[in-house]
């Protein structure tokens, strides 16, 4: 397999403080990548590996299959990044501050345009980028990143701070972007809907170590969702389901059902209201992040 | 109000080396002679009969510079702490009048100026006495040139905080107070209406007094224009 | 090499650059004024008087001074948002950035040297002064104030690149600058004091063999000893710099 990011044990001390342990990434190429975690648990610390900002304590670092030590310049000829709060120079305009980048990555000035259309931002290219909303400041940083079309998109929490209708924007621009130019592009986001929306591939970070790295498939099934009833005399209408063999659990007052296909879900309601039983509310319950972790440390403890 | 906002001043400028270039400024210019009496003690000492004087005119040849930089560096750290930081609306927001915030910060770098001279004027004395000057302290001159050059140049701070205040970008205040050096460093050449002359105490009355009342004055009225203006201007 | 050089006075220009460049000529130009050629007691020196006058307080003070500042502005917008960040995730070394920056800096150095030129020669214009000009021993104090900024520039760079604000760095330049007003008295101490240089440089003195005021040996120890290690510092700095 071949991977376009892979650490070795990649480590990252502040003095004593750890801030990342051991990390082991293997990024396969042309997939969304999400890179999960709580803030704090050292997802920019990361990233700011792979971009050469920050060597590592110990461990290695390739890029395309080379090492971040040897071969920096090479490596962030096919990287575009954008880091944490949106980078810009504050007295320059939309199109100036392209061209600081674009100069030094010596691509033809159309791109700028081009860039600037992709971002929907043409219309503001001649502003001062110091009046600029969140929303256009991250906007404007993403075209920054896309000017040399690199082979690698490294976004780190690229819908913070935006309002809906920018989220859903950066949401569709990032998932069109593999399909259409086979780039892979490593996102990162401290909220799972975020990741579960865009990302074909996962790794969670938790204090500093990397505790799962897989397809979204499998990590869909730690944050599977369930389905809640609230009912009367719940007890009760619990055992008549599972005499009726409808699999279902019973926790603190509320029936939980494990199969939530419509079909299964209708089944189980129609058949408690056969049996007398009133039906009050019938819920998905979502998994928070924290509870998808307890399961999954839960889980490498029992194995 | 105005003792809360200073307060507040005072907790802002912590750990930014604000007093301890209160106290650099001050020793510095003492230091500065420390050097000269060091490597040429005996070779000063035959300039003039009257020592302490003569010694007293040496330490007054740096103090204008080190005052104008000391307030062009002063006045950028206060002005930076806020730019740096997008503080500005923050403290505007609250429920107090631009005026009293200008006025805050005017009174809080005027309080560090003042000490600084103080210590210049202990400092002084200090090695004067280690160098033996003589006998007789003549504490009243030694009183003129530690506070006198103070008061001559509160009008050049007032200038140098406007500036500072309603510029976003700080190279300009910063190149006009080198600007400003370098008129308090030719003050021999000045004509007497520049503010930056006044420090050196120089006019054409050989009066220090009346730069100290111009510095008072001019000072005010130069105060006054800095505070309006940055009342009547929108915050960023 | 050249586009990172580029980029660079790209986004400086757009940094109220003009205003700092004229304040060295606007000096120069109004010190150049209150010269008083009655005082001159031979023909044929009234350029000399102009040079003199000026010298002082422009290549003691001012030029160490506003070499910190434009160190400062070439940084400030870097520091400001992320700028540092995003420079240095482009496919560049950071020893380039630094020497890309450095080179800049001298450049314009070196536009103010020639700036200051031409406010002496406009103050002779507006003086009436008749005598031709000096013209190679005049370059050689330019030419050789422009060469002793060198390593003050360099560790200017350095100290901005370590400070985010403008006040740091300049606290530091004054701090070495001011006693070079009691060093260029001492004939012991001032040939070996850096911030020094500029004025001994531009000062008209010395062998009118050397290429500059100063002794070679003084120029190649005292400049460049003081240049490669500011220079080195600043480099290694930045390269150990966490962004």
């Amino acid at each position: 397999m071949e991977y376009i990011v892979e650490t070795k044990n990649a480590t990252k001390n502040f003095g004593k403080e750890k801030a990342v342990v051991g990390l082991d990434l293997q990024i396969p190429k042309g997939e969304i990548y999400g890179f999960l975690g709580p803030n704090g648990s050292g997802k920019t610390t990361t990233i700011r590996m792979l971009l050469g900002l920050m060597k590592p304590t110990f461990g290695s670092v390739r890029i395309f299959g080379k090492d971040i030590k040897k071969e920096k310049i090479e490596i962030l000829k096919r990287v575009g990044s954008l880091v944490e709060n949106p980078s810009y120079y504050p007295h320059l305009t939309a199109y100036e501050n392209l061209e600081t980048s674009r100069k030094i990555l010596g691509v033809p000035k159309k791109r700028i345009h081009e860039v600037l259309a992709i971002v929907r931002l043409s219309d503001a290219a001649n502003k001062k980028v110091k009046g600029f909303s969140l929303g256009m400041k991250q906007r404007l940083g993403i075209a920054a990143a896309l000017l040399h079309q690199p082979d690698l998109l490294i976004l780190d929490e690229p819908t913070n701070g935006l309002d809906p209708s920018g989220i859903i924007e950066i949401r569709e621009l990032i998932k069109r972007l593999p399909k259409e130019t086979g780039m892979t592009i490593l996102l990162s986001s401290h909220l799972l809907a975020e990741i579960d929306q865009m990302a074909t591939t996962v790794g969670i970070l938790r204090k500093g170590e990397l505790i799962f790295q897989d397809s979204i498939e499998t990590m869909r099934m730690y944050a599977k969702q369930t389905i809640s009833l609230n009912v009367s005399s719940s007890e009760k209408a619990w055992r008549s389901l599972l005499a009726k063999g409808i699999k279902a659990e019973f926790e603190k007052g509320t029936i939980l059902l494990s199969e939530r296909s419509n079909e299964k879900v209708a089944q189980a309601v129609s058949s408690l209201v056969q049996d007398g039983f009133s039906v009050y509310r019938v819920q998905e319950e979502k998994k928070s992040l924290e509870d998808i972790f307890l399961q999954m440390t839960k889980e490498e403890q029992a194995v | 109000m105005m003792g809360r906002l200073m307060q507040a001043e005072f907790i802002k400028i912590k750990r930014k080396g604000f007093w301890f270039l209160a106290f650099l400024g001050a020793l510095g210019v003492v230091a500065m002679q420390m050097v000269n009496y060091g490597v040429r003690k005996d070779y000063l000492f035959t300039q003039s009969e009257d020592r302490w004087g003569y010694y007293l005119m040496n330490i007054h040849s740096f103090t204008p510079l080190a005052i104008v930089l000391g307030i062009v560096i002063l006045t950028s750290f206060l002005s930076s702490v806020e730019n740096e930081t997008n503080a500005w609306k923050q403290i505007i927001a609250l429920p107090v009048s631009k005026r009293m915030v200008y006025l805050a910060k005017f009174t809080v770098l005027a309080i560090v100026l003042f000490i600084s001279s103080f210590l210049m004027g202990i400092f002084t004395l200090l090695y004067g006495l280690y160098l033996g000057l003589g006998e007789a302290i003549p504490s009243a001159d030694l009183m003129q040139y530690s506070f006198y050059p103070y008061f001559a140049s509160l009008a050049v701070l007032a200038f140098q905080l406007w500036v500072a205040t309603v510029s976003q970008n700080q190279a300009i205040p910063i190149t006009i107070g080198v600007v400003g050096v370098i008129f308090a460093y030719s003050a021999s050449v000045l004509p007497d209406w520049m503010i930056w002359k006044w420090p050196s105490l120089m006019n054409e009355w050989n009066d220090p007094m009346i730069n100290v009342w111009w510095g008072l004055g001019a000072g005010a009225l130069l105060y006054l224009a800095g505070m309006l203006d940055f009342t009547r201007r929108d915050v960023k | 090499m050249l586009a990172l050089m580029q980029t660079e006075w790209f986004k400086l220009r757009k940094s109220k650059i003009s205003f700092i460049i004229l304040a060295g000529p606007f000096i120069a130009f109004l010190g150049g004024l209150t010269v008083d050629f009655t005082e001159a007691d031979a023909p044929g020196v009234e350029w000399y008087l102009i040079l003199l006058a000026t010298n002082l307080a422009y290549a003691l003070l001012f030029l160490p001074l506003i070499s910190g500042v434009l160190a400062s502005t070439i940084c400030r917008y870097e520091h400001q948002e992320g700028g540092w960040k995003q420079l240095l995730a482009l496919p560049v070394t950071r020893g380039k950035v630094f020497l890309s920056k450095y080179l800049l800096l001298m450049a314009i150095v070196l536009v103010i040297q020639l700036l200051y030129l031409a406010a002496l020669y406009s103050v002779g214009l507006i003086k009436g002064v008749t005598e031709p000009f000096p013209l190679t021993i005049i370059w050689k104090s330019v030419l050789g104030g422009w060469v002793a900024t060198l390593p003050l520039v360099a560790l200017q760079l350095w100290l901005s690149i370590l400070f985010k604000s403008y006040a740091a760095p300049l606290t530091v330049n004054v701090v070495f600058t001011l006693p070079a007003v009691l060093a260029i008295n001492s004939e012991r101490f001032g040939p070996y004091y850096p911030w020094a240089q500029p004025f001994s440089m531009m000062y008209i003195s010395g062998d009118p063999n050397d290429l500059f005021f100063v002794p070679w040996e003084q120029l190649l120890t005292v400049v460049g000893g003081s240049f490669v290690i500011f220079y080195l510092m600043g480099w290694v700095y930045f390269q150990r710099k966490a962004i």
